[in-house]
Order: structure tokens, then C-alpha cells, then sequence
């Protein structure tokens, strides 16, 4: 159970509180809080769950806000921090982003939804679907129409119906003159090579995201021509188990607009469609480094927005760094970022060049971690493929559209 | 004054100077409060979100409070919202003027648009002001009977608000059973979870006064409300499904096919996209197979791969709650990721309490198949430029190195370590060799070669200095400078800050010098003197007694400081497997974050609802409860079991005894239910046989030892109770289940109490010789439940006792039930006198 939740920005300072229970926890809180996460020296660093002299403090931080929760009893760690995640994406979701600005500007959004969101403590809904049935976001077209009409409101003025409906995560029976159902499959490839250019680790962490907008209360079958490759699966509460169990289908009602249909991981793959090779050579004070960029695996489709990123050493003094291909930047947190976009098919693009380490060192002793970027639109780099959509009761006008998308997650090179 | 301008910019104000600000408010305020001019609702939005801003920036504005109560008169809905947190804000601290606003509010209680119902009575509940509750009842009555179940989820919530404001108002309107009542009949699962956490709440504050509460917390855990919630599990919300899950991990069924039938319904739960979700659900999963060894296990290789997927794909906070109790995890079932060891290598990305906690795991889960892997990889993070990370990783090499036998590898990793030049390497490096030679001693030869190249000068940090400084005096056979070296360090012994370093450095010089006297003289002379003469307390005793002993006889001298030493087999471990056995109850809480119990953190009167050690006496006051639990059939039967085993040994021991008084108290019918139970009974009359009794294994609960201090013992006059005290088993049931709990109290044992409770035998015989018997006893260490009986002499008043002794924590907890309750405390203090005395000649 919460007892308090604050929002923080980036110096500090309380830009919102919201007292949850009878129990009234003192604004003081946050002061502790604060200097105990600048001692910590990072804010950033400091951990999700700490102790305070008198409260339980759970915190997230999204883009420097700091969304603070407090208790006094043993609850559920997990509820605390999903609880706090939830109303960071729905405030993002609303307030198209989050700073500090935005949520100063609508704080009257803000408390409005923190009051469905939890009570006394305990969080009620979270689902934005019918979070924006009960208090309309403030879109530009809202409050051109508030200009227009004179009510600025924005509560609607009906009740959500799900609450009252055995399908909570839709809203009751929208109507589409076009019906529409669009399913991506988004994947990121999270990948470890090791100093020995050994793969270490390689895997796909998958999404299923859906764009419905179909009338009434469709009810859609999804499969997969190979769901055998899925390694462990989370679903959107809208999926129904036994199918999946027994056949790997997907069946579901699916909520109006986007959502994220299923989660999945595929484990153990083999190889990584590009390669990157730093190579450092240290000799007198000077490092040379040198790295390469290819394609060892060919995807079938082009790779794009490649880049290449490394933090140098703090024992570097200068570094001199060009490349054959793309633009090479050292930005300010000396964080080297190599752009390469696609690779061109004459030659392999390379980035090379020498650090010069501080006086008394002869050797780099550290060694930087290369962070790759990439992209590959219309492939699902694990090989799942989607065999079929179907809905039960197909209306007249159905368009279907289905996407792929590979990018990099943790893609990291150790040199 | 602030410009005029100012009021157009109002949603981002700056920090208004002082007064001023809230007093040009207050007259704009109530320009408006009476005016019906079209567009005043705008321009009275304009000020009150000026005044939320004021007041979430932390200025006072609740002088402000009546202008605002007199504004709220609108229709506009967002005027109201304001109008209701300003309220909410400032009604406690100005209880008058509060009640200024139960008016309106009470007025949109009954509004037509269910959505102002709700937010009104929200708001009216929310000014907990103990002086209007009067107020409250009306609407919270009318509230949960609304045909709109987005008030009765404000209302239900609002009565468990009221009940903190005031517990007689709410109990005295009978809420707390319309609640139960709405719990197991409405059609909205949001109001069917907000009752289910209301009674929870109220129920467990009560159950420590009433009798009732306390029975109808028990029936919630009772199979029928179980299996009503379970059956409607989907459909309530995610939040809602934790708490469900939550309640059903006190559960315990009686039967194994429940055991089944639970978790196959709950199967899907493990792949909810909320990890809340997740992590209850394995909660329920483990605590319904305690008792099934093999199921068990086979729950862990089921929940690895959600686990697993929580960790890598949630926030880098939910990663971190994961991981803190994957760590349980793996202390319990050190095999379940053995092979998923990859999921734990830190990525560059990740915050330092992510990379921390994966290190442990990669620590924990190191085994002979892949420590070659693991340690590989936490060598690439030793050369990362993340110091606290490469620190933690040479720590974690050290940590696999003595759990392993097989350590080949290993030493050849940590001596590159110590060749890397980076003085944090080296560092941390050496406190590791130091431990790792005192486990392998056989290593000396190629460790020492590596440290011996080591300039004493690369060495700042005080631990590693210790360490590097012990093995020179340890090894100084073996290390052609060690006397050298060592005296050089003596010579800058005034620079050296460290009292540990110094005092390691005495002991070293003299294990030196009882190796090669000639070469090490000189520095002991210089160091000793220097010792003595140090202004450090430690250094100065250590160095005068060294001194003293040396003066007294060399050959002691050399015997104190270089006796022959074993090798180190197991390095302490710092947590009790006790602790970590609490911690693992207490799975899915704070306890699994801090890696401590409950009770070691959040004190008693924060604890949360139902956080008693109850679970154990589920089993009396299950089959009191008969009427509300299907199940109470079982629950008796199982009793019967508890309760025929002992009186059968009794009579065994009664009549050895002397066997005059004795009768055997069976009749025929209960004679033939022992004989047909014989087998059951067996286990769990034998508490060593551990684990085939489920209500004993299920019920180790976490917090026994806690809290109340044991009650001052009252002079109370004397009772006496009749030596030779009959009652039969089946009477005893009979009183126990009908007679109201007289006392319940919690009184600790003795230390020589709990090193005497080798068995429970000798704690009846102990009791026996205070007049009071035993009738069943069960349970098995730490925990223990006993049903004693006494009666009074030269009547045939009975007491009956219901005590579970806690052996690890030393307490002991009494119910006691009386035929004459008025003399119930007095027995209570004979009982607990005699308790105290067990163990004590």
C-alpha cells in the first residue's frame, strides 16, 4: 500500500504530491531523498528501492523526473515499481512526453489522473483506454474545440462503460466506417562478443504490436507459421491461455488503438547480420585503434542506421579519430559515436586513428566497450513468421497490413 | 503586489515573494465567488489552478479556504476536481471551516452523473475530520448501494477511510458486513477487490480485540471464499489480481488434487505482461508445494523462464526487483539457473544496482560445468572502465575461487589480476589471494612468486596493504625481500594511517622474525618500538605485549603468534540459513530487497494486514468457524488426529506412572477412528519426521518472534490446579470449539528453556509436573504446537491451552480457553510461570 506519491524534477524540486491515505507523509521526505541520491553521486545510479528513516521509498526516473512513492508497509516491491512505471507511460502517453514543463503545465491533469489511478493506496486502473475515457488528454484538437465552443473541459461527460464491462480493456462498441487491423512485429537483437570476438550471447527480444480499429467487439485469431522457435512469451491480458496452449494461436478481443499484443524471447541464435572489429594497440603512450564494419550475415534486406559507440577512457588526453565511411563525432561525456548509415558496396567502411593516454601511463589499461546501432526494415531477424489474421465476423471493409522490423537492443563489442 | 500579467501565465507561476500573492488571491477570489457573469467559470479556473500550483509548490494557502468553499458552487467538473483536492488538502488542519464544504459535497452525493457521486464522496471521505463523520454515514450508505459501480468502488474504499477516522462509527454501521456481503455478490470485480482489501485491513486491526474479527479474517483464507475469487480471477484487474494472489499464498489446501487444480488455473497467470502478476503468482506457487518435495523442484524450472524474461525485458527497476529475488531463489535451489548463466552477464547500459545484483547471481550459480565461462566473463569486466563494477567483479572471481574445488583456472586469473598494473586491480586482487591461500595453502608457491614482485609502494588501500603485509610475514620463508621489505615499512611507520595496517604489520615482523631472526632483528626492534610508542590504544597493547611475551619466554612467543594453522574449509556466511528461511516466507515483499525479515525493518504497527502468526492456529480456529468453511469437516478430522495421537501416550505414560487415576477415555467409535488413522497419526506425532505433515511445514510463519512483550506477570492469588486432571480427547474438542478465547497472549521461553526443547516430550513431562497435561502435540523445528489441559482442584472447571512454541525465536504463544473465564488470567500466570521454569534445574 502507498501512502504517498511526489513527482520531482530534475533539480530537485516537489512539482507535484499526492497525499494516498489518512497517514500524511511530510514533504521532508523528498529533501532526505534528494541529498541522499546526490551523495550517491548520480542520481541515476541510485537504487529503486531505499530505506529512509521512516518511509519505504521506491522511485523511477524517466527523462530527469523522478516519480517517488512512499510506505511505511510491506507490500509487494514489484507492485510499488510497475505501479510508478504505469503512471510515467500514462502521463507520457497524455502529456505527449514528459519534462518538467509539460507536467507543470497540466498538473490539473496530473492529479486528475494519479485520483483513477490509485485510491487509498491501492492502484485501481492503469489501463489507458478507459483511463481516456474518464478524462480526455489535452490534445491540440480538444482545446482548439474548447476555443471554439467555450467548454474547456476536458472530462468527458460519460462514465467509461468498461468499467462495467466483463472486457476491461475495451472500450464499449466504437464504431470505424473503415476497419482496420495493423500487426508489426518489432525485434530487438540483444548481443554480447566477447574480447576474443567470440559470441557470447545472442538473442531476440520480440514484440507483437497491434493497431485495431475495428467496429463492435471483434474477436481475431493470430498465428504463426513457426511459434516454435518462441522461447517464453507474456501476453496482453486479452489473450486467451487455452489456445496458445494447445495450438499456438493467438485468439483475443483486441482494446481500441495500439497496444502491445504479446512479448516474446528467442534464445540462442547463432550469428548477427553485421560484424564490427575494434582492434587496440597500445605502444608508447599512444593507443591505435582501429575498427571495422561488414556484413557477415546478409539479412536479405539493407541494414541502415548503423552506428558504432564507445566511451574512451578517462586516461585518454587527446584522440584523433577518422573514418573511411559515415561522420565520426567525439561529443562532450567523451563518447566517440561513428555514423555510418548503410554500408557502401565498394568497400568496408573503417574508423581509425590514435589515442594519446596521459603522461605517466605507457598502456591502456581499460578497454572500451563498442556499442553497435542498426536497423533492417521487413525482417524478423529470429525467423518468426505470422501465418494468418483472422476475425470471426469479418465486416464489410477490412484492411489488413502486417510489418517486420529488426533493430539493435544491447548490441555490444567488447574490445 | 504581483503584476496583473502574471494571472495570464498561471500555469508555470514562479515563486511568488510572499503574502501578497495569496491576499490579491483571496480578493479575486471572492470577486467571483458571486458573480454569474458568463465566462466566470474560466476565469475562476485561472485562479484555482494558480492556488493547486501554490499549494503543491508548498505555500500556504489555506487561508484561503473559505473563499474557496464559496467559489465551488459550479457545474464545471474541473472546477470541482480542484476544488476537492484544495479541500482534501486543507480540511484536516481547518476543521471548522470543513464544515463549510460537507454541504456541497453532500449535495453532489447525489447528483445525477455518476461520475460526481463518486469524486464527492471521495472528497468527503478524504477530509478526515473526526468531528464530521456524523456526515459520512449517509452518503457512504447510500454510496454502496448505488447502481453505479464506480461509487460503490469510491464507497467501499471510503469505509475502510471512515474506519481510520473513526473505528465505532464505522462498526456501529454495521459497514464492515455489507462490505462482506458486496465482496461475495457484486458483479463488478473492482468493488469485489476493493472490499476484499477493505475487510483485510479493518478485520486485522479488529481481530486483536474481537473475537469475530479475528474469525472472519480467518475466512477469508477459507476454501469457498478462495475458490470465488479464484473462479473470477480473470476478470479483475491486474492490481486487483496481485492482491488476490496474495491472499490465496496464505491459503492452504487440504488436499493435494487442490494443490493441482489451483495452480493449473493459475498456470496462464506466469505470462501476464505485469510483473506484479508474475511474481505473486510464483509466490502461490511455492508456498502450495512446501510440502510436495518434487513438485516443488518442479515449480522452479517452470517459473525460470518468466522470471528469466522479467529481468531482461522489464525497466532497469523491474530488473532489479527481480533479481533480488532470484537470489533466494538460487540459495534454495542452487541448480534452477545453472545453465541459464547468460541472462546474468552485465550489459554496458545497465545501472550499477542491476550489474551489482547479476553479479551475485553469477556468483551464486557458478557451479564445476560453467565456472570456466563465468569467470571469463567477469575477467572482461575487471578492464572495465565502470571501477565500482570492476572492483565488484574481482571480488565475485574471489567468491567462485573459494567455493569451488577445482580452482586451476581461477588462480592463474586473479595472479593476471595482480599483473594488470591498475592499483584498484592489484587491490582488490591481493585481499582476495590472502583469502584464497589461507583456504589452499598448496597455492603458496605460485601466488607468492606473483606477490612477491609486488613494490609494496603500488599499495594504498589499507585492506589491501593489510593483506599483501600479512602474507610477506606469512610467507617470509618463502619470500627472499620479505625482511627487507618489511623493514622498509616499518621505517615509514609514521606515515601509515591505518591502525589496521600497522597492527598487521607487528604481527607480521614477529612471524618474520621466528623464521630468519639475523635478517628480521633489527625490524622488530625498530617496530616494537614504534608500536609502543603509537598513539593508537590496539597498536600500543599489541605491541607492549609482544614485548612482554617476548621478554618471558621466546619459544611461547613463538607459539602464540606462529601456531600451525589449518586450512579454512568454509568461510562464514554472513546471513543464518534461519534468516534466509524467513526471508524465503516472506517472498515477493521488501523483506526479499532489504534480504532481511520484515521484523528486522518495518515496525509492528506499519506491518501489513494479516502479517500475524496466525497460520499455524488455522487449524483450531478453522473448525471453530465450522458454520463459514466448507471445509471444516477436514479440518476437525485432522485435529482429531493431533489430538488422539498423544492422549494415546499418555495412557501409556499415565499408567506408569502410578496408573491409579487414569481411565481410558475412549468409546468404542473413537477407538476405531484411531485405528483407521493409525498411519497419519504416526507422522505427525513424531515431529522428526519431517515434512509429511503439511499443516506443520506450511504454517513456519515469519513473524512468531515478534512484537509484543510478554505481560508483566499480575500477583494474582494462587490457583490450584488438581494433579490428577481427566478430560478426553473428544471432550476437549468439543469445549475447544465452543468455548470463546479467554486469553491470547505471547510470553517468551527461556534461553535454557529452547536448549532443553530437544523434543517436545520433555516440555510435556515438564508440564505434567505442574499440573497441567498435554492432549496433542505437533509441529517440527522451529516451530511446535501443543494442546495442553489443566483443571482446577477440588472442582471441575477446565482450562484449555493452545500453545505454539517458536524455538528459534525463544517465544511462545498462548491461547487459553476457560470454563470459568473469570479466573482465565490467573491461570494464564500459572501457565506462563511454568513455562519459564522448563529448563531451568
Amino acid at each position: 500500500m502507498l501512502q504517498c506519491i511526489f513527482l520531482l524534477s530534475d533539480s530537485g524540486e516537489v512539482m507535484l504530491e499526492k497525499q494516498l491515505t489518512g497517514h500524511r507523509v511530510d514533504r521532508s521526505i523528498c529533501d532526505w531523498f534528494w541529498d541522499h541520491a546526490i551523495s550517491q553521486g548520480d542520481a541515476f545510479k541510485s537504487q529503486p528501492v531505499i530505506a529512509s528513516p521512516t518511509h519505504y521509498l521506491f522511485q523511477v526516473v524517466r527523462e530527469g523526473i523522478t516519480f517517488l512513492a512512499c510506505t511505511q508497509v510491506e507490500m509487494p516491491p514489484l507492485m510499488g515499481i510497475e505501479f510508478l512505471c504505469r503512471v510515467a507511460d500514462v502521463l507520457s502517453d497524455y502529456l505527449g512526453g514528459l519534462n518538467e514543463d509539460v507536467i507543470k503545465d497540466n498538473f490539473v491533469i496530473v492529479y486528475e489522473l494519479l485520483d483513477e489511478m490509485i485510491d487509498n493506496g491501492f492502484p485501481l486502473t492503469t489501463e489507458p483506454n478507459i483511463l481516456r475515457e474518464m478524462i480526455a488528454p489535452p490534445n491540440i484538437v480538444s482545446k482548439v474545440l474548447s476555443v471554439v465552443t467555450g467548454n474547456s473541459s476536458n472530462v468527458s461527460d460519460t462514465l467509461p462503460g468498461a468499467t462495467g464491462s466483463c472486457v476491461p480493456w475495451r472500450a464499449a462498441d466504437p464504431k470505424y466506417a473503415n476497419n482496420e487491423v495493423y500487426v508489426d512485429l518489432v525485434e530487438e537483437m540483444d548481443a554480447v562478443i566477447n574480447r576474443d570476438g567470440v559470441l557470447v550471447k545472442c538473442e531476440i527480444y520480440g514484440e507483437v504490436q497491434v493497431n485495431s480499429h475495428l467496429s463492435g467487439l471483434p474477436d481475431l485469431t493470430l498465428s504463426f507459421a513457426n511459434p516454435s522457435i518462441l522461447d517464453d512469451v507474456r501476453f496482453h491480458p486479452c489473450v486467451r491461455f487455452r489456445p496458445w496452449e494447445s495450438h499456438q494461436i493467438l485468439s483475443f478481443v483486441p482494446p481500441d488503438g495500439e497496444f502491445k499484443l504479446m512479448s516474446y524471447r528467442v534464445k540462442k541464435l547463432k550469428s548477427t547480420p553485421i560484424y564490427v572489429k575494434p582492434q587496440l594497440t597500445s605502444d608508447a603512450g599512444k593507443c591505435r585503434v582501429n575498427v571495422l564494419v561488414g556484413i557477415r550475415n546478409d539479412p536479405g534486406k539493407t541494414v541502415d542506421s548503423i552506428t558504432v559507440q564507445f566511451q574512451l577512457p578517462p586516461c585518454i588526453l587527446s584522440a584523433d579519430l577518422t573514418s573511411n565511411h559515415g561522420t565520426v563525432n567525439i561529443l562532450s561525456n567523451k563518447i566517440c559515436s561513428w555514423s555510418i548509415n548503410r554500408i557502401p558496396k565498394d568497400k568496408a567502411p573503417s574508423l581509425s586513428g590514435t589515442l594519446v593516454l596521459e603522461s605517466e601511463l605507457d598502456r591502456l589499461h581499460v578497454f572500451p566497450t563498442f556499442r553497435v546501432g542498426f536497423r533492417i526494415m521487413g525482417v524478423a531477424l529470429s525467423g518468426l513468421q505470422i501465418d494468418k489474421l483472422d476475425l470471426r465476423t469479418v465486416p464489410n471493409r477490412l484492411y489488413k497490413g502486417f510489418r517486420a522490423l529488426t533493430r539493435a537492443g544491447e548490441f555490444e563489442v567488447r574490445s | 503586489m504581483a503584476p496583473p500579467a502574471q494571472s495570464q501565465r498561471s500555469s508555470s507561476p514562479s515563486q511568488p515573494s510572499g503574502k501578497s500573492e495569496v491576499s490579491d488571491l483571496k480578493l479575486q477570489l471572492r470577486q467571483l465567488a458571486g458573480s454569474r457573469a458568463p465566462g466566470v467559470d474560466d476565469s475562476k479556473r485561472e485562479l484555482f489552478k494558480k492556488v493547486i500550483s501554490y499549494m503543491t509548490i508548498g505555500i500556504d494557502v489555506s487561508s484561503l479556504f473559505g473563499e474557496m468553499v464559496m467559489c465551488s458552487a459550479t457545474s464545471d467538473i474541473v472546477l470541482k476536481k480542484m476544488c476537492y483536492l484544495y479541500v482534501g488538502n486543507y480540511a484536516k488542519v481547518n476543521p471548522d471551516l470543513a464544515l463549510l464544504t460537507i454541504n456541497f459535497l453532500q449535495r453532489d452525493c447525489h447528483d445525477e452523473d455518476p461520475m460526481i457521486r463518486g469524486l464527492a464522496l471521495r472528497s468527503l471521505c478524504s477530509l478526515r475530520v473526526a468531528n464530521l463523520v456524523e456526515y459520512l454515514v449517509g452518503p457512504l450508505g447510500s454510496g454502496l448501494k448505488d447502481s453505479n459501480s464506480y461509487v460503490r468502488i469510491v464507497a467501499v474504499i471510503g469505509v475502510l477511510k471512515l474506519y481510520h477516522i473513526s473505528v465505532s462509527t464505522c462498526v456501529d454501521a454495521d459497514f464492515p458486513s455489507i462490505l462482506k456481503h458486496l465482496m461475495l455478490n457484486d458483479s463488478d470485480t473492482q468493488v469485489v477487490a476493493n472490499c476484499l482489501s477493505a475487510l483485510q485491513e479493518i478485520w486485522s486491526a479488529e481481530a486483536s480485540t474481537s473475537e469475530e474479527a479475528s474469525r472472519e479474517r480467518e475466512a477469508l483464507i477459507s476454501k469457498p471464499v478462495i475458490y470465488y475469487l479464484l473462479n473470477r480471477i480473470k476478470e479483475f484487474s491486474e492490481w486487483a489480481q496481485c492482491l488476490v494472489l496474495e491472499l490465496v499464498a496464505k491459503y492452504m489446501p487440504l488436499e493435494s488434487d487442490e494443490i493441482f487444480d489451483i495452480m493449473n488455473l493459475l498456470e496462464d497467470r506466469l505470462q501476464h505482461a505485469n510483473g506484479a502478476v508474475v511474481l505473486a503468482t510464483i509466490k502461490v506457487f511455492l508456498q502450495l508445494t512446501l510440502s510436495l518435495t518434487d513438485v516443488h523442484q518442479q515449480v522452479y524450472e517452470r517459473i525460470k523462464a518468466p522470471l528469466l524474461t522479467l529481468v531482461s525485458s522489464g525497466s532497469p527497476e523491474q530488473s532489479y526487483a527481480v533479481l533480488s529475488h532470484l537470489h533466494i531463489l538460487v540459495m534454495r535451489a542452487p541448480y534452477i539457473f545453472s545453465s541459464d548463466y547468460k541472462h546474468f552477464y552485465c550489459q554496458y547500459n545497465e545501472p550499477y544496482y542491476v550489474k551489482r545484483l547479476k553479479l551475485e547471481m553469477l556468483t551464486a550459480v557458478a557451479n564445476e560445468s560453467n565456472t570456466y565461462e563465468i569467470v571469463t566473463e567477469l575477467c572482461e569486466y575487471a578492464a572495465n572502465v565502470d571501477i565500482p563494477i570492476a572492483r565488484e567483479s574481482i571480488r565475485a572471481v574471489g567468491k567462485i575461487a573459494l567455493q569451488q574445488y577445482d580452482v586451476n583456472a581461477i588462480v592463474d586469473r586473479l595472479l593476471q589480476f595482480l599483473e594488470m598494473e591498475k592499483d584498484y586491480v592489484t587491490a582488490e586482487a591481493l585481499v582476495l589471494v590472502k583469502d584464497l591461500l589461507r583456504k589452499y595453502p598448496q597455492w603458496s608457491h605460485d601466488c607468492i612468486a606473483v606477490v612477491g614482485n609486488i613494490s609494496s609502494k603500488n599499495v594504498q588501500e589499507p585492506k589491501a596493504k593489510a593483506a599483501l603485509i600479512w602474507m610477506l610475514g606469512e610467507y617470509s620463508q618463502d619470500m627472499q625481500d620479505a625482511p627487507y621489505i618489511l623493514e622498509s615499512l616499518v621505517e615509514n611507520w609514521d606515515e601509515e594511517h591505518s591502525a589496521e595496517v600497522r597492527l598487521h604489520l607487528l604481527t607480521a615482523v614477529m612471524k618474520c622474525f621466528f623464521k630468519r631472526p639475523p635478517e628480521t632483528q633489527n625490524a622488530l626492534g625498530a617496530a616494537l618500538a614504534a608500536g609502543i610508542a603509537d598513539f593508537h590504544q590496539d597498536v600500543h597493547d599489541r605491541a607492549l605485549f609482544y614485548y612482554r611475551i617476548l621478554q618471558y619466554n621466546v619459544s611461547v612467543a613463538e607459539h602464540v603468534v606462529n601456531p600451525p594453522k589449518q586450512a579454512v574449509s568454509v568461510f562464514a556466511d554472513t546471513q543464518s540459513s534461519e534468516i534466509k528461511d524467513r526471508i524465503f516466507d516472506e517472498f515477493n515483499s521488501l523483506s526479499v530487497v532489504y534480504q532481511k525479515p520484515s521484523y528486522m525493518f518495518t515496525d509492528k504497527e506499519h506491518r501489513g494486514p494479516f502479517e500475524f502468526s496466525d497460520e499455524l492456529g488455522n487449524l483450531s480456529i478453522g473448525g471453530e468457524a465450522a458454520d463459514n468453511v466448507v471445509s471444516a469437516q477436514r479440518v476437525e478430522a485432522n485435529d482429531k488426529d493431533l489430538l488422539l495421537t498423544t492422549s494415546e501416550k499418555e495412557e501409556t505414560r499415565g499408567s506408569s506412572n502410578n496408573g491409579t487415576d487414569y481411565t481410558a477415555p475412549y468409546d468404542s467409535s473413537s477407538t476405531s477412528v484411531f485405528a483407521s488413522q493409525t498411519r497419519m497419526e504416526l507422522e505427525i506425532s513424531n515431529p522428526t519426521s519431517a515434512g509429511h505433515a503439511p499443516q506443520a511445514s506450511l504454517g513456519i510463519d515469519d513473524l512468531l518472534g515478534l512484537g509484543l512483550p510478554a505481560a508483566p506477570a499480575p500477583s494474582s492469588p494462587q490457583l490450584k490446579l488438581s494433579s490428577k486432571a481427566v478430560l478426553d480427547p473428544s471432550a476437549f474438542q468439543q469445549k475447544w470449539r465452543q468455548l470463546p478465547v479467554a486469553l491470547s497472549q505471547e510470553c517468551s521461553v527461556s534461553p535454557q528453556g529452547v536448549a532443553a526443547f530437544t523434543s517436545p516430550q520433555a516440555l510435556l513431562r515438564h508440564m505434567q509436573s505442574h499440573s497441567i497435561h498435554c492432549i496433542a502435540s505437533g509441529g517440527q523445528s522451529p516451530n511446535f504446537k501443543f494442546f495442553f489441559f489443566a483443571q482446577k482442584a477440588e472442582e471441575t472447571s477446565n482450562y484449555l491451552v493452545e500453545c505454539v512454541i517458536n524455538t528459534s525465536s525463544a517465544k511462545a504463544q498462548i491461547k487459553i480457553k476457560a470454563d470459568d473465564q473469570s479466573t482465565s488470567s490467573a491461570f494464564s500466570t500459572v501457565f506462563q510461570s511454568a513455562l519459564s521454569r522448563f529448563g531451568i534445574p
